[in-house]
């Protein structure tokens, strides 16, 4: 395996006596995307904070493409593009000299990939009025492409599709998949919102009062040989019913019109082939996710805050 | 060099910023008016070739003027002194110019002073009101760097806002009162005294002189602005400590150390003109030694805690 672009080593913070952040220990690889999943009061953005630097780290370290962001800031930090928080503009600058001056703050960002960054977050026309009177999906657009000008290795977003609208949450998701996957950027999205994190990313750590309480493959959950929950509508119903209580060990469920039985995905089709030779006929059958929601309060129980 | 340029972009870009000039426009041009129209007679008086006679005619009407008006007695004497040195010394008196009014101007380097300390007030803490510090300070460049590039376009800005009111007000004075050429002398009054002196020699000692006020109280402003990250405190504490400077020191001239306070200190005119010091133990030396001191802690706790300390939440 390669060099961890991002590689936090046992990284705490206290603040007074009391420890915010309890000794956090992971890695992030070049173009995966983390979700850094957590309830509201978990440390999620003292994190993020302490891995740009704009907070003390009271022990431990965050080692960006190898350099300490503690002894050797500037190259560190030159690889990292980030919206910490709310995506802050000068409301008095328009768009565009708000990205000039992020632009002046770093060398070799041309005009052109001004352009470009612009154009890529879908900001068009607008990026000539006052940043002043964007909407918040506006300025979060705008905050990507300050993120983005001097195309950074790693990318760290804050709830970036916070007050975005649908249409507008797609696209980011499918730009950063984009990121990822072509530009091999590793990124880092913090949430949340379970949801959102589960449709991007390749790996979600989760973070519960300062603690990381877990760190789950995306794609596993879903093929994992755990049970699903299966529904399958079906004409008769009783009998079919009856011949799968004689066939599987498994409980069935009956609703107004379908079966449910929780089985392992690969015996669907072999239970689909018996109930049609039964001369029952199939309407429809669906499959209900075991989504990362219920693993996710499995892990991280009742939100309380310490 | 870019940060600096950043800097007076995001203040040009700001509506108060303008604000400020238009009134340093306002009172250059509305000043001038109320010279012309209001001032004395006597100032815009052009003398003819007797101008000898002319001003012993003008002595004897002051003296019999003072006989029949009380208040005169007061207000005349000086005026006949000053005719009677231009008699001994055969200078022949000039009109009010364009010269003399951007000297009387350096007056409003107060005004100056208050803008200033307004900018330096905000200019830190106004970054963390709209939270652009956190995309600030994530940039490769070092806080202390960051820091410097604002504290110098406030001083930039102080000197922007002195040469726009010098420039002004010489446009204006010339305007309305016309110039005595280009570095016309003029007669001041000094400790009992009259001494003729080059006007730009005096314009620019005034102004220069208000510099130490400006530069201090803005070092002030900019240093409560990184500590308390708050615009509002660091306005009014500079404000309050401009206004009450001289009073606080007057009220504890009495003690030894209060010549080490820094407004006992920021009037170096007073080592120039030969006046009255506060205490007779101060220098021009211990006066700068004093300043450079209260300057060098100014920006070392700015430093400190622009550089130090945790940028957390609002």
């Amino acid at each position: 395996m390669s060099k961890p672009a991002m590689q936090l080593v046992k990284l705490k913070k206290t603040i007074g006596k009391k420890p915010i952040i309890k000794g956090l220990d992971f890695e992030i690889q070049a173009g995966e995307v983390f979700g850094f999943l957590g309830p509201n009061g978990a440390g999620k953005t003292t994190t993020i904070r302490m891995m740009v630097g704009l907070i003390d780290i009271t022990e431990g370290d965050v080692l960006i493409e190898g350099k300490s962001i503690k002894t050797d800031f500037k190259n560190a930090i030159q690889h990292v593009g980030a919206i910490v928080e709310n995506p802050e503009m000068y409301p008095f600058l328009s768009g565009w000299k708000n990205l000039q001056q992020y632009a002046r703050m770093v060398e070799g960002v041309t005009e052109a990939r001004m352009n470009e960054v612009v154009s890529l977050v879908g900001l068009g026309n607008a990026i000539h009025e006052k940043a002043g009177r964007y909407s918040l999906g506006m300025r979060q657009r705008l905050g990507i492409a300050q993120a983005l000008l001097h195309r950074p290795s790693i990318l760290i977003l804050d709830e970036p599709t916070n007050g975005l609208d649908p249409s507008g949450i797609r696209e980011i998701r499918k730009y950063i998949r984009n990121l990822a996957e072509k530009e091999n950027v590793a990124v880092i999205v913090s949430s949340h919102l379970l949801s959102e994190i589960e449709l991007m990313c390749d790996r979600i750590g989760i973070i519960k009062n300062g603690e990381l309480v877990a760190i789950e493959n995306v794609q596993s959950v879903e093929t994992e040989e755990s049970l699903q929950e299966v529904y399958i509508e079906a004409e008769p119903l009783a009998p079919a019913k009856t011949y799968l209580e004689t066939q599987l060990a498994n409980k069935i469920g009956v609703t107004a019109k379908e079966l449910s039985l929780s089985v392992k995905r690969e015996e669907i089709p072999a239970i689909l082939k018996k109930l049609v030779e039964q001369g029952i006929s199939i309407y429809g059958v669906r499959v209900l996710q075991a989504t990362l929601e219920d693993k996710f309060f499995d892990l991280i129980g009742e939100n309380t805050i310490e | 060099m870019n940060l600096i340029w950043n800097e007076q972009i995001k203040l040009y870009a700001q509506k108060s910023t303008w604000v400020m000039f238009i009134v340093i426009l306002a009172i250059a041009i509305g000043g001038g008016f109320l010279t012309k129209f209001m001032g004395e007679e006597a100032d815009f008086k052009e003398y003819g070739d007797n101008w000898q006679t002319e001003l012993q005619e003008e002595n004897a009407q002051l003296i019999a003027d003072m006989e029949k008006d009380e208040f005169k007695e007061f207000t005349n004497p000086p005026i006949i002194a000053e005719n009677n040195y231009h008699l001994e010394n055969n200078i022949k008196p000039k009109p009010y110019d364009g010269w003399e009014y951007v000297l009387e101007n350096s007056f409003l380097s107060s005004l100056i002073s208050l803008f200033t300390i307004v900018v330096a007030a905000g200019i830190i803490s106004n970054e963390f009101k709209w939270g652009t510090i956190k995309l600030l300070l994530i940039r490769p460049i070092s806080r202390t760097k960051i820091l410097f590039s604002k504290y110098a376009s406030v001083l930039i800005f102080a000197l922007t806002l002195l040469i726009f009111l010098l420039v002004t007000s010489w446009i204006v004075g010339a305007i309305l009162f016309g110039l005595n050429g280009l570095n016309p002398s003029i007669i001041q009054h000094q400790s009992e005294d009259f001494v003729q002196n080059g006007v730009f020699g005096e314009i620019v000692e005034a102004y220069g002189l208000s510099l130490v006020t400006l530069v201090m109280m803005a070092t002030f402003a900019f240093m409560i602005s990184a500590i308390f990250r708050s615009s509002g405190m660091a306005i009014g504490l500079a404000i309050f400590l401009m206004m009450a400077g001289n009073a606080i020191v007057a009220f504890l001239a009495q003690y030894e150390w209060s010549k080490y306070i820094l407004f006992a200190n920021t009037n170096l005119k007073q080592y120039m003109d030969g006046g009255v010091l506060m205490n007779e133990s101060m220098t021009l030396t211990f006066s700068v030694v004093v300043l450079l001191v209260y300057f060098i802690v100014f920006l070392g706790a700015a430093w400190t805690a622009f550089t130090k300390r945790d940028i957390a939440g609002q």
